[in-house]
Parts: C-alpha cells; structure tokens; sequence
C-alpha cells in the first residue's frame, strides 16, 4: 500500500513527465552510438566525449534558452546568431581597439543587442510585421552592422578583431576544479530560468500570451509588453552566447556562431516546447540541446560524413515537428468533437 | 426515381467517447431533413463522415441503395457530396467566380485562364439564384451572408446531389435567413437531398419537411415536421421534460443604486450609446448581428478605443485604455468566444482561472501554490465544474463547464467585480446546463454585482433581465421593463432607425 503511494507520489509524476521521454531518447541515442563506434573499432562511451559533448552546450544553451521562452510565448527569432556575432565583434572591438576595460566592453556589447532585440519588439508589435520577417531583416541588419564595427579603426576593411583579456579568458575557457566555467554559467542560467518560466507570475503570462493572445489580452495580460521582453532577452542572450564565443577565441570573429542560426529554435522544438506556443518548460530545452548535440558530436565520432550530418540533423528537427504537428492535431480534433 | 442517401449503423468512436453509435436513417431527394440534438449528440461527427472529413468504424453509408466508401474529402465531393460549415471554406483574396470554380476553370485553346468564359459561367450560376452579386468582387468583401451563397453556389456548380449545412444561420440577420431560406427551396425542389443542422427550432419548422434526432451519439427518433411540436422535439433532444426553463429561477429583487453610467458613448463602431446599470440588475443588450452590442462590451472592457462621450463608474468619470484597467476598475468580461477569447485551450482549469490576477498570487518572488490551490478549488466548487483535478486541461470539458471556469475566475473573491458583462453566455451549451447558468447570473446579481447581458437569444435576453436595451446600427433605440417585454417588441425597436 505504502509502496504505491511513494510510487504516485514520487515516481509516476517524473516517468509521465515529456522530459523523462525526452531523456530516454537521449539514453537510447548514447546507446546506440556506443555500440556503433565498437563495432567501429572507436569508442563513444568516453569522459573526452562527453566532455565535449557538455563544452559544445555551453554556446547553443544561451541560443536555446532565449529561442525557448521565444516559442512558449508564441513567437520565433531567426536573429539569434547575427545578433550574437555582432555582440562578439562589438566586445572585441571595444577591447582590442579601443582598449576597455573588458566589463565595460561586455556592457556594450550586450546593450547595442538589446537594442536590436527592441527593434525586432517593435517591428512586430507595432507595425505587425510577421515575426519571421522582421527578424530576417534583423538578421541582415545584425550582419551589415558587424562588418561596419569591425572595420571602424581598420582603415574601413571587415575583418576578425583578436583581443587578450585574463578574465574573459578564464570565463571562456577556465575551469573551477574539474568544472569548465562556462558549464557552471550554463546551469547557473538554466536553473534561474527554469525557475522563472514555472513559478513566477511572468513566466505564467509568456504561457497564456503564447496559448492564446487574444484570450490573455482580455483578461488583462500586456502581449505587447512581453513581447518586448521575450525579444530583448533573446537577443541580450545572444550577446551572451556571442561574448562566450568571442571569450573562448580570443577573438571577435565575423563567422561566429554562423552554423547556429536554427540551433536555439531547434533544440527548443525537441525539447517539446510546442509551435502552437503556451507550453514547456527548461528542463524540456536543456535536454533537447543535449540530444541535438550528442547527435551531431556521436555522428562524428562514429565517421559519417559531416554533410551527412547535417542532413540527418535537419531530418531529426523534421521528425521533431512532424510529433509536435501530430500531438496539437489530435488535441485539436478531441477539442472539435467533445 | 428519387435519389436516396442512406446511414446504416453508422457508429464512431473517439478516445474515451462513442460519438456515434449505430444511426440509422434515410434521407431522400426533394426533402429537407433536420439533424437536430444537443452539443455532442453526434451531428458534427455524422457530417465529418458523410464529408469524408472522418472515418466511420462501423457501419455504411449508401447513395441510391448503392454503398460508397469515401477515403476522404474528394471522394465524398465526386460522389456528389457537400457540405457547408460554419467555417467558410472560400479563399477571401479571390474573387467570387473563381471561388465558384475552384477545381474547373475553363481554359483558352493555348491553355491559358479564360476570365471570360469563367465570368460568364459564374454569371449564370449566380442568376439562377437571382443574388445580386458581381461574379468579379472579392469574396473577402462580401459580407457573411452573401459568402455563404458563395459557398452554396460552389456545391452546385459541382453538381452535388447532397448538400448538408451545419448550423447556416448562425451569423445571418433575418433578412439574410429568408434569402437563404429561398436558395434552399430552390435546391429542395430540383430534387437535392438536404439535410440541415441547426439549434434554431423555429428555422426547423420553417424549412424542413422530416427531422431526426440524435441524443448522445444516438438515433432517438425520426419526425415528420409537419406532425410535430416544439415541446415533443425537445423532450425528445434531452430526455425529458425541461417545463418552463425561466419560470422558476430565484432571481434577485433587491436592485441597488446606479454603478454605471455610458453617456453618449462613441467608439469607432458605436454612434451614440447611452444607458445606465444599477447593483444587482441585470440588464440585457439586444439587437441583431452588427447592431453594436458586442462592441458596447468591448468599449467597456477597454478593449476599443473611445473616441467620445463618457464612461461614469459610480459616480467618477473614467477612461480605459486596456482591459487592465478595466479590470482593476472591477469590470469583467466573458467573451463572445469561449475558445477563442475565452480561455487558453491547451492549459489546465487552474492556470485558466487566476489568468487575470496571476500577479495578485505572488508571495514574494513566485506564485504561491497553496493560495492558487484554495482560490481554485472555490471556482471548482462554487460553481460545481464536472472534473476529477483543477489539472484537467479545458479542451477537455464541455462547453457549460468551459463557460463555469471563466465564471468561475471573474466571480473570485481575487477579482472584486462589480460589474460583469456576459457576452452570449450560453452558446453551444446544452439545456440542462443553460438553465444552471442561468441561476448563476441570478445568483451573481444577487450578491450586488450588475450584470450586462448580451445573447442572440431573444427568449433568454427577455426572460432574464430586468431592463432590456436594444440597439441598431451603433445606437440604442430603445428601453424595456421585463414586464412589457415581448419578442416583437423587441424585435420591432431592434429594428427601428434612429438617427
């Protein structure tokens, strides 16, 4: 008796969780590739591997985090990488050119994004541009204004700015004990934002905003002013996951993140977070970043072919959708007929 | 010989419902059949069938004795199948003709579009059935009425044999109803099979010649209109006896003083509005579609913007540039359209009650469980929502139980309403629960708050109020007692022109 009231409480909530779902597959994905790469005759099942598994988070998380509260209030931002980048090249420039000191610099880098980000609000929000054009556009902008920050100085030519800077060296590729810094910032964020999705009052109306405007609208919830927020973030964060970059390479580097445009939305659809928007929480996009990841890096350590790998990776955000699509149509149809 | 369609032990089912369970009944040419039930009876799911929308698990379906099977959509449209929903199916951006011809556009000898021959073709159809629509205009620019015949028009075209119309009259005036009321005898008497669902029991009598009735997925009873009454065919919908539905409600005799009073008020879809409510009244808005009266509820809710005249809220002259000030001015507002409006389908009841107060939840930084717990559970109880958890998700109640959640999250003691504005409280609910609703907007009066009620239903707007305002065109034209109010009465000053 007691054993299954320990069992309701406790273990059904997690195993009936889309998380736990979630994890498995990436549990069945660690699996397989271990057994591919032995009969390979190379190893999967390696600290190296999973080291680098976990390294290659800390970027895309930033990416995933803002791209996830994006999609659970309705909304998408193609911008990410462009902005991150310019973030990265602006920082660089700040310091290497400029010589400041590197927080000022950091202050910067990530304002200018946020105001990218409220150009992007206020695209959408006022002139009701369609989210996926206006940050397309934003996308352009973000790119057009890297190469100007990068050639201011430099007799009007683009190119990467190489600065030196301890702590930004620390922060991106130092470690406290075992632990890389970069993990530990990560989780630090996954963990406030996770928090913040679920148990504040603000995470709550990105849900209904993002379940159902209209509905949220009349019942006195701003979609203007989250929207504002939502977009902001994704870009600030952007230039967090840009300054990590450019902190790791010494280096503001015009080709940043560039492979990244569609990492943060991707990882936040197989994290669950549905694309009629209104439900799913961190956990869910921490673990969707981990899959896509492991993906990528296992297909490599076993040899396919890296542009088989993205081919695959496009086919797992297909596969992705395709459940997320099939999921709402039946809510749906249970909707239309009870 | 008459062309027949015939469902023969049709049954369907759903994760945890029997939509349909064995219906059986025969439709023939030159009729009109009404499919009559409450929501969930199984009428949408039968067309949805019959459309090739769904897929029945048992059963046949036969068109001249012959069994037909459709795979999907086109199959039932080869088979000479329409069906009209609600839902318009035209493309708005194009034009009537080309709506009209869809799948069958005529072609020059090189291959091109020929708009000619096209218009022409359109022209004829559409003089057949003297609408005075020019087969170039937009569709996007017709008004409901006329699109709907569009939609018709495109059955035809097709030579559809059968055509079904779910619910048609929905967003039509009278005038608009008589027009399609025409087009449909026209069909009936080239010998089409139709078959017509509708809630509007006084259409049911005007327009069809046989009614069936579903209850619970089932085949109740078949009627012929002409030997049947009122009170017989909703005895048969629900199952029993419902007596008078207002006689007996308890209603509130102890009406306060004025809280509000709308001076003159002007919005971009209202001319001149002006009326007043008093605590614990409840005051119905009547009028026809597109006479103003949700647009009343939205300058209220601070939803529209008012462009001139004077909002008094006892006694203080005040503004609303957002439902949020509305609210915290102690207005609420249940929306015309529950799943649209209304409510965040895919949430759960609880996160659908403290929508409007979820800020008022905090216990510092985050929403306090326990108190989202008890304020939630009131709902729950207060208004005796059918469901195991305030987990459940809304998508999965029924439309009364959807409509008590949002009841449920105005009327909480988080809330403070004063006044609450009902806006088509009772559509697509089934009588049982009706009646329950109504006793709550009764009850609520009673507690002091003043009620506006709007409703497309004259008995309900008549029997519940205790002073109907009716309006036309953006403009009130007239008040009544609840003791001098008729349907015509209300009806003639709907329809009367003020300027």
């Amino acid at each position: 008796m007691e054993k299954t009231g320990i069992y309701k409480k406790y273990i059904a909530p997690v195993i009936h969780h889309k998380v736990f779902t979630l994890f498995l597959i990436f549990v069945v994905m660690v699996i397989i590739f271990s057994i591919w790469s032995a009969l390979r005759g190379t190893s999967f099942l390696r600290f190296a591997v999973f080291r680098n598994i976990l390294n290659s988070l800390v970027v895309t998380s930033f990416l995933a985090i803002g791209a996830g509260f994006l999609l659970v209030g309705g909304k998408i931002d193609l911008s990410q990488a462009a902005v991150g980048a310019f973030g990265g090249v602006v920082l660089a420039a700040a310091i290497g050119r400029w010589g400041m000191p590197w927080y000022v610099g950091v202050i910067i880098a990530l304002a200018l994004c946020a105001v990218l980000g409220a150009i992007n609000a206020l695209m959408i929000t006022k002139f009701r541009i369609p989210f996926f054009i206006a940050t397309l556009a934003m996308t352009l902008m973000a790119q057009g204004l890297m190469y100007l920050f990068s050639s201011i100085g430099n007799n009007g030519v683009a190119s990467n700015i190489n600065f030196q800077d301890k702590t930004l060296r620390f922060i991106g590729t130092g470690t406290i004990g075992p632990i890389p810094v970069g993990i530990i910032i990560m989780v630090i964020f996954f963990v406030v934002y996770g928090i913040i999705l679920s148990k504040t009052s603000f995470g709550m109306k990105v849900k209904f905003v993002g379940g159902n405007p209209v509905a949220a609208g009349l019942a006195g919830i701003s979609a203007t002013a989250i929207a504002y927020i939502l977009f902001i973030n994704s870009a600030v964060l952007s230039g967090v996951a840009g300054i990590l970059t450019a902190a790791r390479l010494g280096q503001g580097s015009l080709m940043a993140l560039q492979t990244n445009q569609f990492t943060g939305i991707t990882a936040a659809v197989l994290g669950g977070i549905s694309f009629g928007g209104g439900v799913g929480g961190m956990a869910g996009v921490f673990v969707g970043l981990l899959i896509l990841n492991t993906f990528q890096i296992g297909m490599g350590a076993v040899g396919v072919n890296p542009f088989w790998v993205q081919v695959f990776t496009g086919a797992l955000l297909l596969i992705a959708l395709t459940v997320d699509f099939i999921t709402q149509k039946r809510s749906s149809a249970a909707q239309t007929t009870l | 010989m008459t062309k027949t369609l015939e469902f023969r032990g049709i049954g369907k089912s759903y994760p945890g419902v029997r939509a349909l369970d064995n219906v059986s009944f025969k439709a023939e040419g030159g009729k009109v059949l009404a499919l009559l039930g409450e929501n969930g009876a199984g009428k949408s799911t039968l067309l949805k069938i019959m459309s090739g929308d769904q897929r029945a698990d048992e059963g046949e379906i036969l068109i001249d004795g012959e069994p037909v099977f459709f795979p999907d959509p086109q199959a039932a449209i080869a088979a000479g199948i329409s069906v009209i929903y609600q839902e318009r199916q035209l493309i708005p951006s194009m034009s009537v003709m080309e709506n009209i011809f869809p799948d069958n556009l005529p072609r020059t000898k090189f291959g091109l579009f020929d708009r000619n021959k096209l218009y022409q073709k359109a022209k004829k159809i559409i003089e057949t059935f003297g609408l005075p629509i020019d087969p170039a205009e937009q569709v996007g620019r017709l008004n409901v009425a006329y699109q709907q015949m569009v939609e018709i028009m495109k059955a035809y075209a097709r030579n559809a044999e059968i055509i079904a119309f779910d619910e048609p009259t929905a967003p039509l005036t009278d005038t608009e109803i008589e027009i399609l009321f025409n087009l449909i005898r026209k069909l009936k008497a080239e010998g089409k099979i139709i078959l017509y669902v509708s809630h509007r029991l006084a259409e049911i009598f005007q327009i069809t010649d046989e009614i069936v009735v579903l209850k619970d997925g089932k085949f109740v009873k078949s009627f012929k209109t002409e030997d049947t009454n009122e009170a017989e065919l909703i005895k048969a919908m629900v199952g029993r006896d419902i007596g008078d539905t207002y006689a007996n409600l308890s209603r509130n005799e102890n009406i306060g003083e004025v809280i509000l009073e709308v001076k003159h008020l002007k919005t971009p879809y209202l001319l001149d509005v002006s009326f007043e409510v008093r605590k614990g009244e409840i005051v119905g808005l009547a009028g026809l579609v597109g006479s103003g009266r949700t647009e009343v509820a939205r300058a209220l809710f601070g939803a529209d913007p008012v462009t001139g005249g004077e909002i008094i809220l006892e006694g203080k002259s005040v503004v609303f540039k957002s439902p949020r000030d509305a609210i915290e001015h102690g207005i609420a507002l249940c929306p015309e359209d529950r799943k649209e409006q209304g409510l965040v389908m895919l949430h759960s009841i609880r996160n659908n009650v403290i929508m409007p107060f979820v800020d008022k939840l905090r216990k510092k930084l985050f929403v306090s469980e326990e108190k989202t717990k008890e304020v939630v559970a009131d709902a729950i109880a207060k208004y005796s929502i059918k469901t195991p958890t305030a987990e459940k998700v809304v998508s999965e109640l029924s439309g009364g139980n959807q409509q008590k959640v949002i009841l449920g999250r105005w009327t909480s003691e988080m809330m403070k309403t004063k006044i609450l504005i009902l806006d088509e409280p009772t559509k697509g609910i089934d009588v049982g629960t009706k009646r329950e609703i109504y006793q709550t907007i009764c009850d609520l009066a009673k507690q002091g708050i003043a009620v506006i009620l709007i409703s497309s239903e004259l008995p309900e707007v008549i029997n519940l109020s205790d002073r109907i305002i009716t309006m036309n065109n953006g403009r009130v034209t007239g008040v009544l007692a609840r003791e001098e109010a008729t349907e015509e009465k209300v009806l003639s000053l709907a329809m009367r022109e003020v300027s």
